[in-house]
């Protein structure tokens, strides 16, 4: 069975300029976020959510997670819908969103992961334990008694990804996990997914870094304007340069971008 | 019943079943559910609890702010006089009670308020609506710890006024935290009113602003209710703070037993009873809406 069932979702934003517009220039109208998407997630597959800036990836997640409820279609996780039950696909998924500053600051990124656990319903016997366990996986150890008001970004983009996997999510989301992380960390963390994967929890994984699709991918969405417009596997071997020369041959983005770089005279 | 189903989180249809059998499966889902309840009360406590003493001067300059708000007050009644004594009690301990009790509620939703407001700048309230809490419950849980934390200023307030200025009372204990508890659901719905506006239109504190000075105003905080206008009278008695206001002092001044508050407290009671399941109604509303238009964390 299908572990994320994402169909023909529709999620457009309206925006209501200020009451008082004719002082600035508030665009109003409504952004189509996703038009009519569909896609599913199978138990321990490692799907990547590939495409440009506002294609519509951290929206896809944060439809997952209920943070944000469809305009059109539906969305479930293990069989639940996230409209009617979800409470219950809260308890499924953990989510790592990629701008992280969600901590509280002037507590230890111990203190903050116990109290996300508690809320998680992870129980207080098991709880250390675990903290311990993700602090480790995400090379936070040594840093765990640290208040996070001290912490760089990367320091709070690691805490996010063990904050989403102290509950031990069945689904497991992730937007642009690797933004802020150094070469070595994000190895260890692409390891640490396909690990997860192997102990079958599956991770939706948004982001335009080609290479870290390729090190993790088993499937590729690419999303463009909103729209899907593919949905294949990924080979073992395939490499970062095949997905780039796939992305831009289907997005058309290519011309944009040599156009771009002939304008500024570093044509190769 | 409903709205406790909601709370626990479950569809109250599968609650509440004839069967023995599905009954003790109730009763050890509600006693683990509320195991786990009182396990997330402690991790919000403890979280607001450690970020206050870690603002250290923070309890400094609320310390410093008790003792010159008491001090004005003190002066204020010196220079008024001991003639003026509403409801037959002298002037600095009727304003000790009303100031003290008013301080509480307006400050309480005040710091629950910011924390939304705080947690919405962060995008903490984006991730904490994605946790297994149902988010009402997350709201009274935080709201408890807010009230909490300036449960422990009103006691501090009251201390000082009777320790340094001489406050002379004559207090029922029972009679004053029967009119605390009573009055909790009430100063909750404030709380979860200021956050639903927030959520909603980004402007809880324009709310609470405006409540705020409407309270100072009509609920007898300052001055008996009895000296304004009648039809302003007649609103100040639709103010549920001004029994609480006029409960505590009856309870901590007069030292009246519970029996003969108890019309009070049932008036509290019934306030509690109505406000609070509507605040949580429109709560859940505005969280629903945000989470359709994508303006949870807007702010």
């Amino acid at each position: 069975m299908d572990q994320v069932v994402f169909q023909s979702v529709r999620k457009i934003f309206r925006h209501r300029p200020a009451l008082f517009n004719w002082l600035g220039s508030e665009r109003g109208g409504e952004t189509v976020a996703l038009k009519d998407v569909s896609f599913s997630a199978a138990r321990a597959e490692v799907l990547v959510l590939l495409g440009p800036n506002g294609s519509g990836k951290t929206t896809a997640l944060k439809l997952i997670s209920t943070m944000l409820l469809p305009d059109a279609g539906s969305v479930q996780v293990g069989g639940f819908d996230a409209r009617r039950d979800a409470g219950e696909v809260r308890r499924q998924v953990g989510i790592a969103v990629a701008a992280e500053r969600s901590f509280f600051p002037r507590l230890s990124a111990r203190e903050n992961l116990d109290f996300f656990a508690a809320l998680d319903e992870v129980s207080r016997r098991e709880r250390a334990q675990r903290i311990q366990e993700v602090l480790r996986d995400t090379g936070l150890e040594e840093q765990a008694d640290t208040l996070v008001m001290k912490f760089s970004s990367g320091m709070y983009q690691r805490l996010g990804i063990a904050r989403a996997l102290v509950k031990r999510p069945s689904v497991l989301l992730l937007d642009e996990p690797t933004r802020s992380l150094d070469a070595a960390t994000t190895a260890h963390f692409w390891a640490t997914i396909r690990t997860l994967a192997r102990q079958q929890t599956t991770v939706l994984l948004a982001t335009h870094n080609f290479a870290e699709a390729a090190a993790v991918a088993d499937r590729l969405l690419l999303l463009h304007r909103g729209e899907l417009l593919a949905d294949r596997p990924v080979g073992d071997e395939e490499s970062a340069e095949a997905l780039r020369t796939f992305y831009f041959r289907m997005t058309g983005e290519i011309d944009e971008a040599m156009g771009a770089i002939h304008r500024a005279g570093r044509a190769p | 019943m409903r709205l406790w189903a909601r709370f626990i989180g479950r569809d109250e249809r599968h609650d509440f079943d004839d069967t023995i059998s599905t009954k003790m499966i109730s009763t050890t889902m509600i006693s683990t559910k509320m195991t786990s309840t009182l396990d997330k009360l402690y991790a919000i406590l403890r979280r607001d609890l450690l970020t206050a003493v870690r603002h250290r001067s923070g309890f400094v300059v609320a310390l410093v702010g008790v003792f010159t708000e008491l001090a004005a007050f003190y002066f204020l009644s010196r220079a008024i006089g001991p003639s003026f004594r509403p409801g037959g009690i002298e002037y600095f301990p009727f304003l000790l009670v009303g100031t003290g009790v008013y301080t509480f509620f307006v400050m309480s939703a005040q710091a629950f308020l910011s924390a939304v407001q705080e947690a919405q700048q962060t995008g903490t309230l984006e991730v904490l609506m994605t946790t297994s809490t149902a988010p009402a419950e997350l709201v009274i849980l935080s709201s408890i710890s807010a009230f909490a934390g300036n449960l422990v200023n009103l006691l501090v307030y009251l201390f000082a006024g009777v320790a340094v200025f001489r406050a002379s009372i004559h207090a029922n204990f029972l009679s004053c935290v029967a009119v605390l508890i009573f009055s909790l659901a009430i100063a909750l719905a404030l709380g979860i009113a200021a956050a639903t506006l927030q959520v909603a239109f980004q402007k809880g504190s324009a709310l609470l602003w405006l409540l705020s000075s409407g309270l100072w105003f009509l609920s007898g905080a300052m001055f008996p209710i009895q000296s304004l206008p009648r039809p302003l009278e007649l609103l100040a008695r639709a103010v549920p703070l001004t029994y609480t206001i006029d409960g505590m002092r009856r309870a901590l001044l007069e030292g009246q037993s519970v029996t003969a508050m108890a019309p009070t407290l049932a008036l509290l009671a019934g306030f509690g009873m109505v406000l609070l399941p509507l605040a949580l109604a429109g709560l859940s509303l505005s969280l629903r809406r945000a989470r359709q238009d994508g303006t949870l964390s807007f702010y």
